[in-house]
Parts: structure tokens; sequence; C-alpha cells
């Protein structure tokens, strides 16, 4: 028995060691010598916004990056945090790369076109490259449905980051260190300026003329905001919405760069949407289904934390997947059985 | 009863097939993608499957077998009688689970220590997925006082097993479970210390949410004898968003290895038969290091 037993421990012990000290893998990338946008607008005398930090440190920006892609880090006092959530991570819902071709406009097919070139996930949230860059955060219907919930995040990024961690990951609220650190990562992902399509006609715009005349022609070439605009269902979801004709072809990009983000094995969702013949049957009987289990509803309505039960799946606005595209989703899924 | 003679060389044995097996992981390319699910839930019925918790995630399971089906209406077909396991589940990482669970049946604790060793990927890459299994039961009834000297150790019973399990298309995977059972103290002179069982599962998926499960556990010759018989289970598994539902028929009452592998009296042939489900909820109790 003293044997088994110190066999079972020694195997235990040996595997729990290995296993409760994280390692965090600290994306490196090389640094793009680049002209940031935040910087020429400063210098044409744009007012810096009330993120912006004076004093960044190498180790505020690896904690912020950690924070983002792993849910926590290493505090200053040289412990491991808990998790910002037990069920996401910033990540789950937004990219860290640029996600439009053009910063300038709002169009779901051209942004699915960019997220299959360069292998971007295709999600709800708004990508965190350029978010220092904008003004305003939560935007237009969700001020309309959640009201004062939103109003301290609409115009504050830092608001912004505490009621993502606290409400949409169903976690926990952040330290301002945390915040700072987030922050200081953020400003690495300041827009600039071959991001902006710049041609030679910008050039030559950015020549005699005032500062005031080039601040504006800056502030055209990206949103300052992103708009938010809350879909409805189709009148008959057997029908689909009126005159749209799926594009299967789309519609497999959007299950695998889309769905499968989080609907994967061992992924955010208990609910694991593979390319099985039984997954998309499934899917397939409850398009027209009442309830989440429709493709209509889950996408346009998403799903509510509940007691018991917090994971829950954010519904996609217009401006982040268009009705064509959930034609063309729906198109992939009675296709491809 | 016959006192337990330590199986010193059984032991060393089964470190060195688990360091041997630790190691061929370690080689392990990564060639192919990780194949999905090779079954629904940690257990197939009774027994385990090669699936590991997720880390972070604890699963509570409710398992409940019933008495008899020959037991008639009188008995309600069994429904009458029943025994309960509680237990617990905690994915330390994605794959190293550990566990601890009380059965009604004998009053029994149970703790397990499961860890996945090898993965099965697609196009090429690692044919099946392999997992090591260690539990240990400890009867908790009172011991009889018949004159010997009871020691907490005559309690206990040890489980290993190696688990390997072959997704072999979308619809159906299958299970080899060689299992070593050695219990500290038997009934008697004419049982075996040491049983050697192997196991063989199958699932088959019928729906996104339904799949028909099947279990087997087969004894060694000579390795059990009267009233013991092997344990064969039939099942339906229904998944639902963080429960997962299995209703099955089995003629084993135990839920722990050392009761299905080494002391089942149930026979399918006289009907003896039992209806049991196991109900399991996960619970995510803290965050993943991987997204």
């Amino acid at each position: 028995m003293k044997y088994s037993l110190a066999f079972i421990t020694l195997v235990m012990s040996s595997l729990l060691i290995g296993s409760v000290g994280d390692v965090f893998e600290v994306e490196k990338k090389a640094v793009l010598v680049d002209v940031s946008i935040s910087d020429m607008l400063f210098s044409l005398g744009e007012p810096k916004p009330a993120h912006y930090i004076d004093s960044v440190s190498l180790e505020m920006i690896q904690r912020g990056n950690e924070l983002i892609h792993f849910g926590r880090t290493i505090a200053p006092n040289g412990k491991n945090t808990k998790h910002i959530s037990k069920f996401y991570k910033c990540i789950s819902c937004h990219n860290t790369v640029k996600e439009d071709p053009n910063l300038a406009e709002v169009n779901p097919e051209r942004r699915l076109d960019y997220a299959r070139e360069m292998d971007i996930p295709f999600l709800q949230g708004s990508t965190f490259y350029g978010i220092v860059n904008r003004e305003t955060w939560y935007n237009d219907d969700y001020v309309v449905k959640y009201g004062g919930l939103v109003e301290k995040a609409k115009n504050s990024l830092e608001g912004s980051i505490q009621l993502c961690a606290e409400v949409c990951s169903q976690g926990r609220t952040l330290k301002q260190w945390e915040i700072e650190s987030i922050l200081a990562y953020f400003w690495t992902l300041d827009l600039k300026k071959s991001d902006l399509n710049w041609t030679a006609e910008d050039e030559k715009k950015m020549t005699n003329t005032s500062d005031d005349e080039r601040l504006l022609h800056i502030k055209k070439k990206f949103l300052a905001k992103s708009p938010a605009t809350f879909g409805e269902l189709p009148e008959s979801k057997s029908e689909g919405y009126k005159g749209l004709e799926g594009n299967p072809v789309n519609g497999k990009i959007i299950y695998e760069l889309g769905c499968q983000h989080c609907h994967r094995e061992k992924g955010e969702s208990d609910v694991v949407l593979d390319d099985s013949k039984a997954t998309l049957n499934w899917l397939k009987r409850n398009i027209t289904a009442n309830g989440d289990l429709s493709i209509y509803e889950i996408i346009r309505k998403g799903t509510y934390a509940a007691e018991g039960h917090k994971e829950y799946m954010p519904h996609y606005t217009l401006e982040k997947m268009s009705d064509q595209q959930i034609e063309d989703l729906r198109s992939y899924i009675e296709s491809a059985i | 009863m016959k006192e337990h003679l330590k199986t010193r060389r059984l032991r060393i044995a089964g470190i060195a097939v688990f360091c041997c097996i630790a190691t061929l992981t370690k080689a392990q390319d990564a060639k192919g993608e990780l194949e999905g699910k090779t079954f629904y839930d940690t257990r197939i019925v009774n027994g385990q499957s090669v699936e590991t918790n997720n880390e972070g995630v604890m699963k509570f399971i409710i398992a409940h077998r019933f008495g008899p089906v020959n037991g008639g209406g009188y008995e309600l077909y069994g429904l009458d009688q029943s025994t309960i396991r509680l237990g617990f589940d905690y994915g330390i990482s994605d794959n190293v689970s550990i566990g601890i669970g009380r059965s009604s049946n004998e009053k029994t604790g149970d703790v397990f220590f499961k860890a996945r060793l090898l993965r099965q990927r697609t196009n090429g890459g690692t044919p099946i997925s392999l997992t090591w299994f260690s539990g240990i039961a400890a009867r908790g009834l009172k011991f009889v006082d018949d004159g010997r000297e009871n020691k907490f150790e005559h309690r206990l019973a040890y489980t290993h097993q190696v688990l390997i399990a072959r997704k072999w298309n979308e619809r159906l995977s299958t299970q080899l479970m060689p299992s070593f059972l050695h219990r500290n103290l038997v009934l008697d002179t004419s049982q075996k210390n040491d049983i050697i069982s192997i196991g063989a599962a199958a699932r088959y998926v019928a729906s996104k949410r339904f799949t028909f499960s099947l279990e087997y556990y087969h004894a060694l010759p000579d390795m059990l004898s009267d009233p013991f018989e092997n344990s064969l289970a039939l099942g339906i598994d229904w998944e639902t968003k963080g429960h997962v539902f299995q209703f099955h028929f089995g003629n084993s009452l135990g839920m722990t290895e050392k009761f299905f592998i080494g002391e089942n009296t149930g026979s399918w042939a006289d009907g003896d038969v039992r209806f049991g489900f196991n109900i399991t909820r996960d619970f995510k109790i803290k965050g993943r290091k991987s997204r």
C-alpha cells in the first residue's frame, strides 16, 4: 500500500507543480518604423485625450499585453493577478490588429474579405487596434439600449475598459495600475500613417494648408467611433431576409472565422460547432426555431448572462455582420450537408 | 479472509509503463490538427473515458443506480431502490484532472487522478488518444468484528487504467481500457486481490445532442470467482448547454472501478439489469491560461 500511495502522490504532485506556475508567452512583434497618427495630430495642436499616458514603461506595456491576451499578469509586487474573467479573455471578442481595409468606412463585406486575406477572426467587438484614436466607445444603439450602464464608458476609454471587464466579460473590477497597463499597451496599437491608405494626393493636402485643415484631413481618413446598429430578425425565418440570396463560400468563412472562434473544442462556449454533419444538420434544423438555437436570433440578439451560467454570447451589430452575411452563413449551413 | 500480499513488482512495472508513456508523449510530433471530442463526457457509463476536464472547470456529477428491473412491479422495476454517488472532478490543466466522490454503496469514498498523455490528431498525426487513470477507493462500512486486527489499509482498493481511444469518424469512437485492480482485503480466500481486466467501449453519435454508448469490462480468465460477473452497460447521452445527461441500463450497482470491475454481482442473463443515470454540470472555477 505504501508504494501505491507513494506512486500516486509522486505522479500527482509532479504534475501539479508543473501546471500551477503560469508561464506567459509574450507576443513578440517587429517594431514597425512608421508615423504615429496621434503624434501627427498632437503636433498639429490636437489636445491629448483623457486616456493619454505621459509615462509609459516596457513593464506596463508587457502587463497590458498579458492582461489582454491571457487575462492575467504578474503584478508589480511580483505575484500573479487573478484572472480578469473566468469565462473570457479580451481577445475572445476583440482583435488586436487592423481589421478594416479602409478605416474611414464601415463595410462588413470588405471586413470579411480582409479577415480572410489576413486570416484574422471575424468578431463582434471592435478591434483594439486604433482604439486610442477613437473619441467615443459604446455608441449609438448600445447607449439607446443600455442607457446608464454605458454612461461612464461612452466617453471614457478607461470607463470602457472597466465596463468590459466587469460586465461584458462577467469578470472582476480592474485595479488602477491594470487599467493603466492596458492603456499603455493600447497606445502601442495607435494607428499609423501607413494604415490610412495615404496617397500622394493626401500628401499634397498636407502642404500649404493650415494646421486645422490638416487636422481635419487626417481625421477624415479614419472613424472616430465604431458605429453600432442593432439589427432585426427577418419577418419570416424560413424565408430569411427579403431579397437576399446567400453565398455559401462567404458563409463558410464566417463559420470558420466567426462562429468557430469561440465554439471550438475547449473554447469559450460549451457548444462546439465543428464541421460534422451532425452539427450542421442541427444548425439547419434550428434555423426557423424560436429562441437562441436559431442563427438569426443568436446573431442578432445574442444571449444574456444568467445566475449559474454567466457565459453568454454577445450579438453582432449590423456593422459587424450584415443581413447579407447571415444569409451567407445560412446558405453554407444548408449547402454543406 | 486473505491478507493482502504486496505486489511490489507489479507496481514497479506500473511506474515503468507510466514513464515510458510520458516519454512517448514528449516525443510526439504535432502533425495534423487536434481531433474533436472522442466521447461526450469524462464518463462513458460507469468507467472513465479518455476525456479530461478543461482547466479550471469543476464537474459535479450526480449518479444513480437503481435496483434490478427483474424485481418486478412491486419494486417498480428497481426504482424503489437507489444507490447514489456524488462526485466532483476538477481540471488542473486541460490534460490533468483530479476527482473525489462518495458512493452510498458500501459507504465508499474515492479519489482519482487522470492525465491525458496523447491526443488524437487528424491528417496522419497521432492516431489515438491515451489517458492514464489511477484511483483509490476506501470502503466506509464498519468492520465486522471477526477477531482480525482491522487496519485502515484494509479498506482500500487501487485501480490503474490505460485508456486508449480512437475516433474513427465523426460518428463512431471506440476505447480500450486495460485495467489493474488491487484490493488490500477481499471477501474470502476464493477471491483474488489482483484483478486484470480489459474494458472495451464505443459511442455512436446519433445527432448533435444524442449519442449511444456501450461499455464492457471483461476480467481475464480465473480472475473473478462466484458470484461475480463482468460488467456490461448500454446507454444514451443527451448533451445540453452545460449539462450532460447519461441514461443507461447495466448489470453493475457500483459506480467506482472496484465494484464494476471486481465486485459486480448482476447478471444480464438473469435479468439482473439496472436502470441508472449520470447528470453532470460544469462550473468554471477559475480562468484558463489559454483562450
